[in-house]
């Protein structure tokens, strides 16, 4: 159902670009690399704020097959 | 009056509990203060009246026990007086300390009225249960077991055990959908009731539901609001707040109420006043989420900006640096070229020149060198069978000799020979 990293391994990840970036551990030539992934990871976080995957009818239906 | 037959004296039923309730009243006619359980209110809406059941037990054994009569205006009375000072209705559950007296009824027994109950004893009761339940969830480590759970980066899937159609449900659930950020939540009813005598059995009952759809969720919620101050002595339970103490997820609490804080509140992960409050706290989990995203775009941009302007000004100094070596050193190879090539023109002249002073000099030397020369100066030569001598050892007396000077010659004889030399 959920596939990629989840918020954390995706904030986690962002979060070691960017030290990285501060240290100056990044070279000229990882720059663009560096720079596209971060965007994708910021984009990948953006997005698990603003929607959620689950479902009311299938934790009921679960519930039911708990309860039976 | 009791009608006689043959030697018996025959009573009516009634004159017998007539007669009981004669002695009762005459003998037993004063009120009592006594203490017991109340296990059973029996409050009948339609007359107001309550016919409660008193036991008193031991070691878990019922050793004695009554029923009783609370009249409608004396129950009033009580009630109002148990919800100001205990915050809580009079229910059955506790103990209670009552003023009271014998009833007895032809028609409905043996009971005993109550008259009045002090609402400070059950309070006392009260406090005493949440100390233990305290005390217990301390003594067994668990205190603060939910407290000590790792808060999720994004409490995104709440399940929130409240009543439908509670204000405080309401209040939650707008905040959290109408938020303006466009934060998503997902969030699912588990309905309990919140206050009085049966919410332990059902929140128990939701916590256990929800803990089977566990991976659904990140966080548990309870919300009550908008009951008033009453009946939240539940949430000192032992079983209730043992469960919480122990769920697996974080169990947030905003039962919103401002006295006493109640033992469910204490080991919550976290206690918000109200349901507001909490809403407002699960946003601010979002908020702590995107701020450091946007700051890390921020970062990333100055960072990247900074890492090509020092590069571009690296590249610049070694630019310039690069140039001014290839100058210098191009000037320092002309010198040189200059300096070398002079000698080229200047070595050969000087060679010529050095070579003739050199020639002069020995022609010099040779000139005054030569025998002519020597003989001027005063010098001789002497041969001896035309040989020069050079050693007076190879002379003998009597030796015939020729010395020649500047301008003639001239021979001699050897007379005598002295071997001492002439400049020692």
């Amino acid at each position: 159902m959920n596939k990629g990293p989840t918020y954390t391994e995706a904030f986690n990840e962002l979060q070691q670009i960017v030290s990285d970036m501060e240290q100056g551990d990044i070279t000229v030539d990882e720059l663009t690399e560096k720079i596209k992934r971060a965007i994708q990871l910021i984009k990948i976080c953006r997005t698990k704020l603003s929607t959620v995957e689950e479902d009311v009818q299938k934790i009921l239906r679960e519930l039911e097959s708990h309860e039976s | 009056m009791p009608e006689i037959s043959g030697n018996r004296t025959i009573f009516t039923l009634l004159e017998v509990l007539t007669g009981i309730k004669t002695v009762l009243t005459e003998h037993l006619s004063e009120t009592f203060w006594i203490k017991a359980e109340m296990t059973r209110l029996h409050f009948y809406p339609q007359s107001g009246h309550c016919y409660p059941e008193l036991v008193e037990k031991r070691s878990g054994k019922i050793i004695a026990q009554i029923k009783a009569n609370l009249w409608k205006d004396d129950y009033l009375r009580i009630d109002q007086k148990f919800r100001q000072v205990l915050k809580e209705p009079l229910r059955e559950g506790i103990s209670i300390l009552m003023q009271a007296k014998i009833s007895f009824d032809p028609v409905y027994g043996l009971a005993l009225r109550i008259l009045d109950i002090d609402p400070s004893y059950s309070l006392g009761e009260l406090e005493r249960e949440k100390r233990e339940t305290i005390e217990k969830l301390r003594k067994e480590g668990i205190f603060d077991a939910n407290k000590r759970m790792k808060f999720p980066l994004l409490p995104q899937r709440i399940a929130i055990i409240s009543v439908e159609t509670s204000k405080g449900y309401a209040d939650f659930i707008k905040v959290i959908d109408q938020n303006p950020w466009g934060y998503r939540f997902f969030h699912m009813l588990f309905p309990a009731l919140l206050q009085g005598e049966r919410a332990v059995e059902t929140i128990l009952g939701q916590l256990s539901r929800i803990r089977s759809v566990v991976q659904h969720f990140d966080v548990v919620t309870l919300i009550r609001g908008g009951g008033g101050e009453v009946g939240l002595s539940c949430y000192n339970d032992y079983g209730l707040t043992r469960a919480i103490a122990l769920f697996p997820l974080p169990v947030l609490t905003g039962i919103g109420h401002a006295t006493n804080e109640t033992v469910t509140e204490m080991i919550a992960h976290r206690n918000a006043i109200t349901p507001t409050e909490l809403a407002d706290f699960l946003i601010q989990q979002f908020h702590n989420c995107a701020v450091p995203l946007n700051d890390s775009q921020k970062k990333i941009t100055d960072q990247t900006r900074r890492l090509i302007l020092a590069d571009r000004q690296k590249l610049m100094h070694i630019t310039k640096y690069f140039r001014s070596v290839a100058m210098h050193m191009i000037s320092r190879n002309r010198i040189s070229l200059e300096i070398q090539s002079e000698g080229i023109i200047k070595q050969p002249i000087q060679l010529i020149h050095n070579s003739t002073t050199a020639l002069t000099n020995i022609i010099k030397s040779v000139s005054i060198l030569s025998p002519a020369n020597v003989l001027k100066r005063g010098y001789s030569i002497t041969y001896l069978n035309g040989k020069s001598i050079r050693a007076i050892g190879n002379l003998a007396t009597g030796d015939q000799v020729e010395t020649i000077i500047s301008d003639g010659t001239f021979s001699s004889t050897v007379q005598k020979i002295s071997k001492q030399k002439p400049y020692e």
